[in-house]
């Protein structure tokens, strides 16, 4: 058979080039589920991690189904909210089906157009619940995102996790690999009553007592001043969100089945309170 | 084994060997060896990769039209190259994130083409599958001894094991891509120096 | 009397004596005390010039002295200053001169051993290209660098720098800042920042307490005018600019006093070892760029004040002249000088990663030298091939 006809040579190459596409397609499909465990395991991981669940290392022995697995149990409840900070949507939690919103770098571009759709992870240990907000933002050299625990107010970080892509290592890496940074964060608050910089990495040592600011690592400025950013701009998004559920809560603590005549509503923190209740000031 | 087949495995390890010798494949080198366990996983794709379509062109050799006959090597080098990383988003997902676009960058890896080009269009499948295997399996070696140098000046750790005291303090640079190229570079020199043959006039 | 001891041991190390194979360690020893008295071919006119590669360095090195001395001073009194001492002067003085004793020898011990070495292997004479850049380097790192690390930087920077590409006078980048290069990229948490320019001061940081009786002064961090990068924080350091002409500022041993440089600049143009055409031109770049950076609003410095911080002064001065690695052509000095002098404003103006940008200006310019060269060379070529034309 002449190989360099023409006829030949077209029908020969479509025929190639099928084959491969079928056995790339084939390839593709069985082994998606396995991928999508794996992205969504990572991304679990991290939460946990945040939420003092674990630890990274640890995770990271466990298969994905077991991962998967401790996110269904201890999640309660998971679900997106608008700019307002009102419950738009919910995400599934169930273990076979569990939907996550982590395409950040879409909703960090939506945060500053207006309308974003963020996610908000609500967990429950020893019988208190635990907030789960990520953040993203520009590194040095690349991405870095990150997940940050609340306590059931709203009021006080828990704990945090921070990931890059290609940030240098032995210094700006250090947001993820060194566990003293994270430290930092327990206990930290966000500054509602400045939202223009609701949190700080501050160069040369965060003053002692702030609760809104932590130090930043030596070396690793840029790094430390794009996580900053990050932080700054999720948490004023989140910050409507934020200050409702420190605002519920406080309801749910004090107006009890009676009323609300023993309470001593403290209108100093300058939350807004959006709720219906008529009560008497006590 | 027959004789040429022995030629045809052992060359490409020493005399032959595809980076320190043909200088082919030197980009993913620098970029994958930071830690030996990314080297290891790029050095096992390449082989299986290289090994495997040489194979598959080689049993094609005879029917592939002359005018299209680098695309249709693409195409299973880029077949290959896709399968192997799907396989590893499957089964070894934080390793993929680490090597993330280099285990793309295989199929633009020159060591695979020119094998194909060089060896496989003119041989028997199974010399063209060792052959492929054997490129592969030298540059993996040049990949591991680069990562092994990197890693323990870098972190004092050997796939992930703390090696060094912990009071040794991390050189940096040997992380960044330039220092990998200087030592390859040594290891060319020591290559040459022992063999002194492949030295030009 | 020591040509005499000379003339005796020479039989020892040459062809056939019993220590030959050390002949080139011997040749430069011998040639170190006296010039050689080879001469060339006979027939011809020759040339008897006392003034050969060794003297040359040794000129470098004596334009150099200024600057270490005072360097000496003022690692003493930045110390006693930051933690409190009030030294006197001899105090002071002693202080830095143990400081940097230490970094010559081991600068000297390794980069000359490495060279000894090499020649030996190789069968040739040892060059003296050495005695310059191992004289620079201790200048130009922190003077808390370890011992160690600066041993490894010297090593790098003889045998990849240098003998890698054919020994003295082949090299393509100034030795000295491939050490500063290699120690900056290696282990940049201790080679930059505020608290390494200062001896003693990142240890007594790191242990948080007070050191030998005295206590760390808050309001003096140790920090480079570099770091400050205005205007304001100059003046909220004390920093005037006297201080930063006169050099009694927190930096490295040699960079911080302009008037010692400038008096090494005049030793070296006077003497016609070094080029005025690159200090000038280089000069020239820096103050364009940082007039741009005045005009664009980038920083309230004016133009003139970047040339006395940090290491720009001394890099002009003393390595951006280096013979060996800058341009060839007299044009072309012109050209790498000025974008020596732009790349290193540019870099300390519009890149926040990096304070300092002298010592990456002049590699990449190094890199870039012979290039320049070639196109100088054909241009010329190519005008008198059409002035040939048309005649």
């Amino acid at each position: 058979m002449n190989t360099n006809n023409n006829v030949y040579t077209i029908v020969y190459t479509t025929v190639v080039v099928v084959i491969a596409a079928a056995i790339l397609a084939i390839a593709a499909m069985a082994l998606k589920p396995r991928q999508q465990a794996n992205i969504k395991a990572e991304t679990i991981s991290q939460m946990l991690t945040a939420a003092g669940f674990s630890s990274k290392e640890d995770l990271a022995k466990l298969g994905n189904d077991q991962i998967l697995a401790m996110y269904s149990d201890n999640i309660k409840t998971a679900f997106l909210i608008d700019a307002e900070g009102n419950k738009t949507d919910e995400l599934e939690t169930e273990v076979s089906s569990i939907e996550l919103q982590d395409n950040l770098k879409v909703e960090n571009k939506n945060i500053a157009s207006g309308n974003p759709s963020l996610p908000v992870y609500v967990f429950e240990k020893d019988g208190a619940e635990i907030n789960v907000i990520p953040c993203y933002g520009a590194g040095l050299w690349g991405p870095i995102w990150g997940y940050i625990a609340f306590d059931a107010d709203c009021d006080q970080i828990l704990g945090a996790y921070f990931d890059h892509e290609s940030e240098t290592p032995g210094l700006g890496a250090k947001i993820k690999d060194e566990a003293w940074f994270r430290e930092q964060f327990k206990g930290k608050k966000v500054d509602f009553e400045h939202p223009d910089n609701p949190f700080a990495i501050v160069k040369g040592g965060a003053p002692a007592g702030d609760a809104s600011k932590v130090d930043a690592i030596t070396g690793a400025t840029m790094t430390c001043n794009g996580l900053d950013a990050a932080l700054d701009n999720w948490f004023r998004a989140y910050i409507p969100f934020l200050q409702k559920k420190a605002g519920a809560a406080m309801e749910d603590d004090c107006c009890g089945e009676d009323g609300c005549e023993d309470c001593d509503h403290d209108h100093d923190h300058g939350h807004d309170h959006n709720h219906q209740h008529n009560h008497q000031e006590g | 084994m027959n004789e040429d087949l022995k030629k045809t495995l052992l060359n490409p390890i020493f005399k032959g060997n595809p980076i320190t010798v043909l200088v082919l494949g030197i980009c993913s080198s620098l970029a994958v060896t930071v830690q030996l366990k990314g080297a290891f996983v790029m050095a096992l794709s390449v082989i299986i990769v290289t090994g495997l379509s040489s194979f598959i062109v080689s049993l094609l050799r005879n029917s592939i039209p002359n005018r299209v006959r680098i695309i249709v090597q693409l195409v299973v080098v880029a077949m290959m190259v896709i399968l192997v990383d799907q396989v590893l988003r499957a089964y070894a997902y934080s390793i993929d994130k680490q090597l993330s676009v280099y285990i793309g960058l295989i199929i633009t890896n020159c060591i695979v083409m020119g094998r194909i080009e060089a060896f496989a269009l003119g041989n028997k499948p199974i010399p063209s599958l060792l052959d492929g295997l054997a490129n592969g399996a030298g540059y993996g070696m040049i990949l591991i001894i680069v990562a092994f140098f990197r890693e323990l000046l870098g972190s004092g750790t050997l796939f992930g094991l703390r090696v060094l005291p912990a009071s040794y303090v991390p050189n940096n640079l040997v992380i960044l891509p330039p220092m990998a190229l200087i030592i390859l570079g040594c290891i060319v020199w020591v290559q040459r120096s022992i063999q002194k043959d492949l030295q030009e006039k | 009397m020591a040509k005499n001891f000379f003339d005796k041991i020479r039989p020892t190390f040459s062809e056939g004596g019993k220590l030959s194979w050390l002949h080139s360690s011997f040749d430069a020893f011998e040639t170190f005390f006296f010039v050689p008295n080879r001469t060339t071919r006979k027939g011809g006119t020759h040339v008897k010039d006392c003034v050969d590669l060794k003297r040359l360095l040794i000129i470098v090195v004596i334009a150099l002295v200024p600057a270490l001395l005072f360097g000496i001073w003022n690692l003493g009194f930045q110390h006693s200053k930051v933690f409190g001492l009030g030294w006197g002067f001899w105090q002071m003085v002693w202080y830095g001169f143990v400081k940097i004793i230490p970094l010559y020898l081991v600068s000297y011990i390794v980069g000359l051993g490495i060279e000894f070495a090499s020649a030996q292997m190789k069968g040739h004479e040892v060059s003296e290209g050495y005695l310059v850049s191992g004289f620079i380097i201790p200048l130009i790192v922190p003077v808390d660098v370890p011992w160690w690390m600066l041993a490894i930087a010297v090593a790098f920077a003889v045998i990849i720098g240098k003998e890698v590409f054919g020994g003295t006078g082949m090299n393509i980048w100034n030795p000295a800042l491939l050490a500063r290069a290699f120690l900056f990229f290696s282990y940049p948490s201790k080679m930059s920042g505020d608290s390494v320019w200062v001896g003693g001061l990142s240890k007594a940081l790191a242990g948080g307490t007070p050191w030998k009786g005295g206590e760390v002064v808050d309001a003096l961090s140790g920090a480079t005018p570099l770091s400050h990068a205005s205007l304001d924080g100059l003046s909220a350091a004390g920093t005037s600019v006297w201080n930063l002409f006169l050099g009694d500022i927190p930096g490295a041993v040699g960079e911080t006093s302009v008037i010692a440089i400038l008096i090494g600049a005049l030793i070296l143009v006077c003497t016609g070892v070094a080029s005025w055409k690159i200090m000038c031109s280089s000069v020239l770049g820096a103050l364009f760029v940082g007039w741009l950076g005045n005009v664009g609003g980038v920083t309230d410095i004016p133009c003139w004040e970047q040339l006395l911080l940090g290491g720009f002064a001394f890099g002009t001065v003393f390595m951006a002249t280096d013979p060996v690695t800058s341009a060839q052509t007299e044009c072309g000095k012109w050209i790498y000088g000025f974008l020596i002098g732009a790349l290193c404003i540019t870099v300390r103006l519009f890149n926040p990663g990096y304070p300092e940008g002298m010592m990456l200006a002049i590699l990449l310019m190094n890199t870039f030298a012979p290039l320049i060269d070639h196109y100088v060379v054909s241009a010329n070529v190519n005008r008198r091939l059409k002035r040939a034309k048309t005649v």
